[in-house]
């Protein structure tokens, strides 16, 4: 028989992953009405999922590649563009939409306990599903450019993971902070539009390597999804392997991910109280 | 393996109050450099050290009134919120019911939003599937079992949440005054599921204002007052227990008997009770369209008063006020001291199907209010006994239905247009 404890002054060094496992059909129906509500009564519909990176991708080639005359070496600028772009928006997106998340749930978290994680953790897995048509849209232009696929591709899947991983840590931080801090709402869509400069997704991380100091470079590798985005590319077109630096990057996003779910923890026993 | 099914040990539930809880990164940082900033903040004791258990089966109430802690009780049961010190044990497979239809997604079919809402409640899927047939049979919303929840009446939607509801099989039941929504019928499947529940030996916790269904359904109650626990045991003990020590007043069902001291009053005249009843002189709160509703209010005139009036209003929940009536008109000039039942009766056939509720007032046109509004019941007007022919399945526009004369004729041209020929 199932037993509760509630304790003032439980641990807060236990995350309960068998509690989580058992509210795992949460987590489904949530990303579910996600996903059924972004293309309800959309005329459109599913149309959309292609449209938006496709417009993307037209932009940036006219600007990078024609405009500024940006080199990819033998990869097509577009195919360059859209590795970067599928890496970024799912990561942008995920973020954003879990870090709003608890705020956007105040009415069911006012009135029934399940583990709050799962709200910003559903958001993973809508994201998938336009991910899922970014990578279909980049394998139609590679039939297009009659590029094949580089054999790295395999490893395309710990990229996945990693971005998984990337996107939620910030998303989880964000939603926990942001119940504290409504300042963190206006603060979101600045970062994205921001971070996407700071992100090897329109140019190729090695058009820095020359030209900024180590330093800085580091710091730039310190945004959680650059060598991730590097290693789409490598994954998928078989460019440049990613930097040494990047391997800052892994090593931030899963410290990330481990102390989102630690601090989001900590500020869960509060959520009912001050959201 | 105990016979305890909850078990509180020493709760407190301290709350900070005089910040708006909303914090912004710029009070996070002035409280963090000076000290004094955080000192307008003031601990406010929701719930001060409290204690109980409740065994396997019983169904207990738990009274208070308003601000007593009853719903940082229910909360901190739920887990919602977590005490500030203490430690509840909970032995069984808890759901607990503040509200009914959690989560609903307007976008989503009915369907849809049964497994949405289930798993809220901690369902799983597949348990949802096996029992997805009765819940969409006991929603009696079937037909629009495919139709996103948005063009549902608000009495579909609540069906349907309380199909789910009360699909759940938990050993241990915390429920808040859900009952308080609804129609009619729907309070009644309520309390009948519930009971059902506490039938087939689970346990259950029920916080309510409404004293004749904690009274049905409950065999023990806690009297919570000031956060604290002043009484346990014996639900009719409980309730005179709380009736005793209530300074405002009681209200049960349509009744209302107000303590000597708290007592709406004036130099003039004080009110002492007031009920809401129909022809057969049975009190309650729900009524059928075909009745006439009567208000009675009994009240004390201190001292003799000329054109003292009575005035009652009716109000829909969304506060249009639906009519207002005096008895100015039937009422002597002068009002010598003494104790008086002035009734006022509503004629059948006028109310909507909605809730209202009533307020009365006393004064004295032109010169002084002598009781400002005092709220007296809610009460809802249904469509029970549909043997006329006008039984409509949902309200009708507007906040009264009244019977109004329809007649058809066929008619010449000339008798529409007797000049153009």
């Amino acid at each position: 028989m199932p037993k509760t404890i509630i304790d003032a002054n439980k641990s807060v060094l236990s995350l309960d992953l068998k509690e989580l496992f058992h509210y795992k059909d949460l987590f489904y129906t949530l990303s579910y009405r996600d996903f059924k509500v972004k293309y309800a009564q959309t005329f459109l519909g599913f149309t959309w999922a292609f449209i938006q990176p496709l417009m993307t991708l037209v932009v940036f080639a006219l600007v990078f590649s024609r405009g500024l005359q940006l080199g990819t070496g033998n990869i097509p600028y577009i195919l360059f563009a859209a590795c970067g772009l599928a890496g970024w928006t799912y990561f942008s997106s995920v973020m954003s939409q879990a870090g709003n998340s608890i705020i956007n749930a105040q009415g069911m978290v006012q009135k029934i306990y399940f583990p709050r994680i799962i709200i910003p953790l559903s958001k993973a897995l809508v994201g998938l599903i336009d991910f899922a048509i970014a990578l279909l849209l980049i394998f139609v232009l590679m039939v297009f450019y009659r590029f094949s696929p580089s054999p790295n591709i395999v490893f395309l899947p710990l990229f996945l993971i990693l971005a998984i991983l990337a996107a939620l840590g910030v998303g989880i931080f964000l939603s926990a902070l942001t119940i504290r801090f409504r300042d963190f709402q206006n603060a979101v869509p600045f970062l994205i539009r921001f971070g996407m400069f700071f992100t090897p997704v329109a140019y190729p991380s090695s058009l820095l390597t020359d030209r900024i100091p180590e330093w800085a470079l580091i710091i730039y590798y310190l945004n959680p999804i650059a060598g991730i985005i590097d290693g789409f590319r490598w994954s998928i077109l078989g460019s440049d392997p990613p930097n040494v630096l990047a391997y800052i990057s892994f090593g931030v996003v899963v410290l990330l991910f481990i102390s989102s779910l630690f601090y989001f923890k900590k500020v869960e026993r509060i959520i009912a109280d001050i959201v | 393996m105990s016979d305890i099914a909850i078990s509180v040990e020493n709760i407190s539930k301290r709350y900070l109050i005089g910040d708006t809880s909303k914090g912004s990164v710029r009070e996070a940082i002035t409280s963090f450099f000076s000290e004094n900033a955080s000192s307008k903040k003031e601990n406010f004791l929701a719930l001060k050290d409290i204690s109980f258990e409740v065994k396997k089966g019983e169904a207990v109430g738990i009274i208070g009134k308003n601000g007593a802690g009853k719903s940082t009780l229910l909360k901190i049961l739920s887990r919602i919120t977590e005490p500030s010190t203490g430690r509840i044990v909970i032995d069984g497979r808890v759901s607990s019911l503040l509200e009914v239809g959690t989560g609903f997604h307007p976008e989503l079919t009915g369907r849809e939003n049964i497994f949405l809402n289930g798993t809220i409640l901690g369902m799983s899927r597949d348990e949802i599937k096996s029992k997805l047939d009765e819940i969409i049979e006991f929603s009696g919303v079937k037909r629009f079992i495919e139709t996103p929840v948005k063009r549902y009446s608000s009495g579909m939607k609540v069906r349907l949440a309380f199909a789910v509801a009360a699909h759940l099989e938990p050993e241990i039941l915390i429920i808040d005054e859900v009952l308080a929504v609804g129609d009619v019928e729907f309070q009644k499947k309520c309390l009948g599921k519930m009971a059902d529940i506490t039938g087939q030996g689970r346990t259950i916790l029920f916080v309510s204002h409404n004293m004749s269904a904690v009274r049905r359904l409950c065999s023990k109650a806690i009297h919570l007052d000031d956060g604290q626990v002043v009484y346990t045991g014996d639900v009719e003990e409980a309730i005179s227990n709380y009736l005793d020590t209530n300074d405002t007043y009681i209200e049960s069902m349509g009744e209302i008997a107000w303590n000597v001291t708290a007592a709406p009053q004036s130099s003039e005249v004080k009110l002492i009770a007031a009920r809401i009843r129909n022809n057969e002189e049975k009190v309650k709160t729900q009524f059928d369209t075909s009745e006439e509703i009567t208000i009675e209010v009994d009240y004390q005139v201190k001292m003799p008063v000329r054109n003292m009036r009575i005035v009652l209003k009716v109000s829909t929940h969304e506060g249009i006020l639906a009519f207002a009536s005096t008895d100015h008109q039937t009422r002597e000039t002068h009002t010598q001291e003494g104790f008086y039942r002035t009734t006022c009766k509503i004629p059948s056939y006028v109310l909507n199907k909605i809730s209202y509720f009533i307020e009365v007032q006393f004064g004295i046109p032109g010169m002084k209010v002598l009781i400002p509004s005092v709220k007296l019941f809610d009460f809802e007007v249904e469509n029970i006994y549909s043997s006329t022919g006008s039984y409509y399945p949902e309200k009708w526009p507007g906040i009264v239905a009244i019977p109004t004369e329809w007649a058809t004729l066929e008619v010449t041209e000339q008798t529409l247009h007797p000049l153009n020929k």
